[in-house]
């Protein structure tokens, strides 16, 4: 790929201009470096390009108003400047409150699997047991089943539907269809192991040493790991975090189907609501749905739904790197 | 009252710490392998809950049939019957009319075109989608990693925007693509039109849905790969590339002789991690074609799951799970030793 483009690069510019170019070309038979610095260049551009021009089309399509949609040349250029799509798209449909729902949901999820994956990188880290390897690819396997998989033994469950039997009585499952716990839950299953993963090689690092002088301290074991380890760990922690916040914000599966894409229709409702937990999935393609020839509508949601974690992105780039090469690869 | 308060508030102390005083030491006292199970037990009980009963429960409906009168549970006990009827086509009739409107995926795949079986142009379907999109994302990220792995101003910047495309969420970059792909509004799609690659409508037209849909998760995922990648490339002893230029290697046969099998292993774990992500693939599908014209296997399973057909559902699901566990058996047998340290 990168050979490909370079030599297009380089064909265009051969192209255009033989003077400067003849001047170059002797200069970089001197010194090849150019030729590398000029092909990479190239190749940088164009990944910016490609990956940034989609959003480049949304913001385009935003503040274009509606009915000027139409037939853009390349490169496209807002037809007109509407920018009232932004304050449009919260009176058809309470985005905020989808938004405020998916970071309810990120921020539950990302307390517990904290939490559990805690205990359990403590475990993998530090102790040494029979069963710890099979136990650890049992969890790693987890994490790459399909949801789809999952679906309807879940679905009954948290509908309801499935008889537990309880000291000789079958009691049927509680109806949570439209709260958080149906959410919560498999988002907490499926994003832990990359957490336990992140917090195994974090806790592994720490010197037994400071362990043993909290134990004499007068410690207990899990004081040790919740007083000493996990604050010595707080990279590590704050990367299995922010990994497992963006993981839910982008989760599509479970977010679709395990609620009815209601939501409280105003803030003062949010926190009297307790069955409307539709998050930000179900926001976004309600502008699908039920205003599906309003392009600039779908593009402004768009742009509001990816800000939060476009924010995160820039704050927290470093451990995002980090998190994701050390989840799948140090292991 | 008040002048017994300090031996009082000693006793409730004791006697509320009592237990977990107790519950310490018993902690405490445990061996290790039994303290170790005891942490280990809330990660374990929330996997058997949402992951390993599900996956047997899945078995266990997929081996009963639909019932779609009622309340919508599992019809009686049938055996393997659910399994032989999608494999051997005759289930079209229940499949297609809740996921495709007009049969039209096998006019529009001319290569496929005695497939009449709606789970065989999922599995078609699903496999041409992550061969494509797995091949071209560790192209794209390998290109990636190449850039982000040099020293330049504004590098931060650079990986950024690199990123960035990661974490948009999965309904929104759904959103964008079927944004780009609109018929009349696009800049796209004229374009291609005239040159003959797509048709006027290509969000429902198969082939040119499959193509979109190949697209958007290479702008998402190849990201991931770059990371991937970027890490192995960051492992490389530097003091390789220096023996090579005093030895008068040029860059490319640095690269061909040192980078690329040095990188080789991390790319191909980074290949089998977006080989496994890519046959699970659904919401991309649901936002940019509501899963009518490009049919994966998990599109499959809801849309059963959807009209309640919920022994067929199972069993689409349960021959998903089975693809995906080779995937990760092959992982976990040829990989997993390799990298050494914990897993």
């Amino acid at each position: 790929m990168a050979q490909q483009s370079d030599t297009a690069g380089l064909d265009a510019d051969a192209n255009s201009s033989q003077g400067p170019f003849g001047r170059w070309a002797s200069k970089a038979i001197q010194n090849p470096k150019r030729v590398y610095r000029a092909m990479f260049y190239v190749v940088t551009a164009f990944f910016l390009f490609t990956t940034l021009f989609p959003f480049y089309w949304l913001l385009v399509l935003a503040v274009t108003p509606n009915e000027a949609i139409t037939s853009f040349g390349f490169p496209p250029v807002p037809h007109g400047f509407n920018p009232g799509a932004f304050i449009t798209i919260f009176e058809t449909v309470p985005l905020h409150i989808y938004v405020l729902n998916s970071f309810v949901l990120g921020l539950a999820t990302t307390a517990i699997v904290l939490v559990i994956a805690s205990l359990a990188g403590y475990v993998f880290g530090r102790l040494d047991f029979p069963g710890r390897r099979p136990l650890m690819l049992l969890i790693l396997a987890v994490s790459y089943f399909p949801p789809a998989a999952f679906l309807l033994p879940l679905f009954q469950l948290f509908t309801g539907n499935v008889d537990i039997g309880l000291f000789g009585v079958a009691v049927s499952s509680p109806n949570l269809y439209n709260t958080p716990i149906p959410m919560v839950m498999p988002f907490t299953a499926l994003f832990m192991p990359l957490s336990i993963f992140i917090l195994t090689t974090f806790y592994g690092q720490i010197p037994d040493g400071l362990e043993d002088a909290a134990r004499i301290e007068g410690t207990t074991r899990l004081g040790a790991l919740f007083r000493v380890i996990m604050p010595l760990s707080a990279p590590g922690v704050a990367t299995a975090g922010v990994l497992t916040f963006i993981s839910v914000y982008n989760e599509f599966f479970f977010s679709f189907l395990m609620n009815d894409g209601q939501v409280a229709s105003k803030l003062t409702q949010f926190f009297a609501s307790q069955n409307n937990w539709a998050p930000l999935v179900q926001g976004i393609l309600a502008y699908q749905g039920q205003y599906s020839q309003m392009y600039n509508l779908m593009a402004a949601a768009s742009i509001v739904g990816v800000l939060p974690v476009a924010v995160l992105v820039v704050i927290a780039q470093e451990k995002i790197v980090s998190g994701l090469t050390a989840g799948a690869l140090k292991e | 009252m008040a002048t017994e308060q300090s031996s009082d508030d000693f006793e409730r102390e004791s006697r509320r710490s009592g237990p977990y005083v107790r519950a310490v030491r018993w902690m405490e006292n445990l061996g290790d392998a039994a303290f170790a199970y005891l942490l280990l037990a809330p990660a374990l009980l929330i996997l058997g809950v949402i992951a390993f009963w599900p996956l047997v429960r899945t078995f266990e409906l997929s081996l009963h049939a639909d019932q779609l009168v009622g309340t919508g549970t599992v019809g009686e006990y049938v055996g393997l019957t659910n399994y032989v009827e999608l494999l051997t086509g005759q289930r079209s009739a229940l499949l297609v009319r809740p996921l495709i409107p007009t049969v039209t995926w096998s006019d529009q795949f001319p290569f496929f075109h005695g497939i009449q079986n709606p789970f065989t142009a999922a599995l078609t379907v699903t496999f041409i989608f992550t061969i494509v999109s797995v091949l071209v994302e560790t192209v794209i990220g390998f290109g990636q990693a190449l850039v982000l792995d040099q020293d330049f101003r504004g590098r931060r910047w650079v990986r950024v925007a690199i990123i960035l495309p990661w974490a948009v969420p999965i309904v929104i970059q759904g959103m964008i693509f079927f944004l780009l792909f609109q018929p009349n509004i696009g800049f796209l799609v004229d374009p291609l039109q005239n040159l003959g690659v797509f048709s006027a409508t290509p969000l429902s037209n198969s082939v040119d849905s499959l193509l979109i849909l190949v697209v958007a998760d290479v702008w998402k995922t190849s990201a991931f790969m770059a990371l991937l990648i970027l890490a192995g490339l960051q492992s490389i002893d530097r003091n390789l590339y220096d023996v090579a230029r005093v030895t008068g290697a040029s860059k490319w046969q640095q690269f061909k002789m040192i980078t690329l099998p040095l990188v080789l292993p991390t790319v191909l774990v980074a290949m089998l991690f977006r080989t496994i992500g890519a046959l699970r693939i659904f919401g991309l599908i649901e936002t940019v074609t509501s899963c009518s014209t490009v049919p994966s296997l998990s599109c499959l399973v809801v849309s059963a799951f959807s009209s309640r057909q919920y022994g067929t559902a199972a069993a689409v699901a349960f021959i998903t799970a089975g693809i995906i566990a080779v995937a990760v058996s092959v992982y976990i047998a040829k990989f997993a030793d390799t990298q050494g340290g914990g897993v």
